[in-house]
């Protein structure tokens, strides 16, 4: 595919015959640095279709930076990042080339709920989940309503449809971003510490919400230094160290057999 | 002697109408450019501001009434002085209220500008629709504080001449020997804040339904 025809609206049929067999995201080789520090060194991911990965790893492994550049908000200095057919940035010369139509083509194909969620406090739940589809991608009230109405009814939000964010509780204001980031209908849906703000049993519909999501074909990336829930609900896990990911395979294999020795000194300090 | 001061009075009014109508919307490009990220520009704005706070404002007014003549030699007419009140009460105003909106646009979290951002909202968008209703909210108070102020501030136009409220109780004081003018247009001006303060009031509740 050409750089001009990713400018244009694709095709939705033909994008998603060429979407099919590609993964979520792709990421090749990507570097950053701020100033001297290097951040990232050589990270290379892919999460498919149905797929739950989580990203694991101290503090200060990168991991926060390769979720912000993941989605966009801040740009990695060398590599190849795709999301499905959308390439969004090509490797040139040493560097990372972003596309700027292809960043907008692929902000329609992640969403991510943030750690305090960002939710819109001036809009209602159901504003918060249609502002954007309406505005961004042009559809119809009538139809995104509706896809908004069946999203809060799975999620247990159908009462609060006219509530602000500020009258919810932490766990219902989750999933308030989670049916937002929906609304968009990404292939890929991030979480940036998924379960930081909920108590045990909120934990335990979380990870049964993941699972849904993943069987009903979503890919689901998750950053978080929560090795339990990691380890419950991945399909893969991705251990990044010094902004290198050093280990990576099924959460069993990783967790109770690593075989770098940097992550078996990490999993000692924090599972018992 | 009510019906000079009602005279004057509608006077008052139309400066503080029509520099609320004007510097209202003026000051958000001055914000804007101060927050700009173009370095000239952004001087450019903050000196500007500067220079409108740290002026009084009856000189900028005298300022704007006398260089048509001594700058480009051009008589001006009669009508000029109410056009140079205005002009120098909008100007400045609007100085005042663009450091108020940027304070308020400082305030906002840089979460909403990232949540937005993700969700493909351009940044026009981002602006009008997530960061400005937000932003009102927030300034209410000091927009109140100032427009309160600018009651009052209509009164320097008497130093220049023009027939506004305290033009004409000073002048009623005089021909008539009493301070009953200055009272009655003290009471007015009060009840002119007190209503501002009630509406104030009421814009600020209906904007309570949320808090962040």
């Amino acid at each position: 595919m050409t750089r001009t025809e990713l400018r244009g609206i694709p095709q939705p049929d033909q994008s998603f015959a060429s979407f099919m067999g590609l993964p979520a995201v792709y990421l090749r080789g990507a570097k950053k640095s701020f100033g001297e520090k290097e951040v990232l060194r050589d990270v290379s991911l892919l999460i498919n279709k149905g797929e739950v990965v989580s990203i694991i790893g101290p503090s200060g492994a990168g991991k926060s930076t390769l979720l912000r550049c993941l989605t966009l908000l801040d740009r990695f200095d060398a590599g190849e990042l795709a999301y499905g057919n959308v390439s969004v940035a090509k490797q040139e010369a040493a560097h990372a080339l972003y596309d700027d139509a292809a960043m907008q083509l692929a902000r329609m194909r992640f969403g991510i709920v943030f750690q305090n969620f960002n939710l819109f406090p001036h809009y209602t739940v159901m504003q918060n989940l249609t502002d954007a589809p309406m505005v961004v991608q042009g559809r119809q009230r009538e139809e995104v309503e509706v896809q908004a109405r069946e999203l809060m009814e799975r999620l247990g939000l159908s009462e609060h449809a006219d509530k602000v964010p500020c009258e919810l509780s932490g766990g219902q204001q989750q999933r308030v971003a989670i049916a937002r980031a929906l609304c968009m209908r990404p292939q890929i849906i991030y979480f940036d510490e998924a379960t930081s703000a909920l108590d045990p049993r909120l934990t335990a519909d979380m990870h049964a919400l993941i699972r849904e999501l993943a069987a009903d074909g979503m890919a689901v990336g998750i950053v978080t230094h929560e090795m339990g829930f990691a380890r419950e609900v991945s399909d893969r896990v991705l251990f990044l160290f010094d902004g290198q990911i050093v280990e990576e395979g099924s959460p069993d294999q990783v967790m109770e057999s690593p075989k770098d020795a940097r992550t078996r000194d990490f999993l000692s300090r924090t599972l018992d | 002697m009510s019906s000079l001061l009602l005279q004057g009075y509608a006077t008052s009014l139309q400066i503080f109408a029509i520099t609320l109508v004007g510097a209202i919307p003026l000051g958000v490009p001055i914000a804007l450019g101060r927050l700009s990220r173009i370095r000239p520009l952004s001087l450019l704005c903050q000196l500007f501001i500067s220079i409108m706070r740290g002026t009084p404002l009856m000189l900028q007014m005298f300022a704007v009434f006398f260089v048509p003549y001594y700058m480009f030699g051009v008589q001006t007419g009669p009508g000029y002085m109410f056009v140079a009140v205005m002009l120098a009460f909008v100007v400045n105003y609007a100085a005042y209220f663009a450091e108020i909106y940027r304070s308020g646009i400082q305030s906002m979290p840089q979460g909403q500008y990232e949540a937005a951002e993700v969700l493909g909202y351009s940044k026009g968008q981002t602006f009008l629709r997530i960061i400005l209703p937000q932003v009102v909210k927030r300034i209410l108070p000091s927009m109140g504080n100032e427009v309160v102020t600018l009651v009052k501030d209509t009164s320097l136009a008497f130093s220049i001449g023009l027939a506004e409220m305290f033009t004409s109780a000073r002048a009623l004081v005089a021909s008539q020997r009493t301070m009953v003018p200055f009272v009655l247009a003290a009471v007015i001006y009060w009840i002119t804040c007190l209503l501002i303060e009630l509406v104030m009031r009421r814009v600020e509740k209906r904007m309570g339904y949320y808090h962040d």
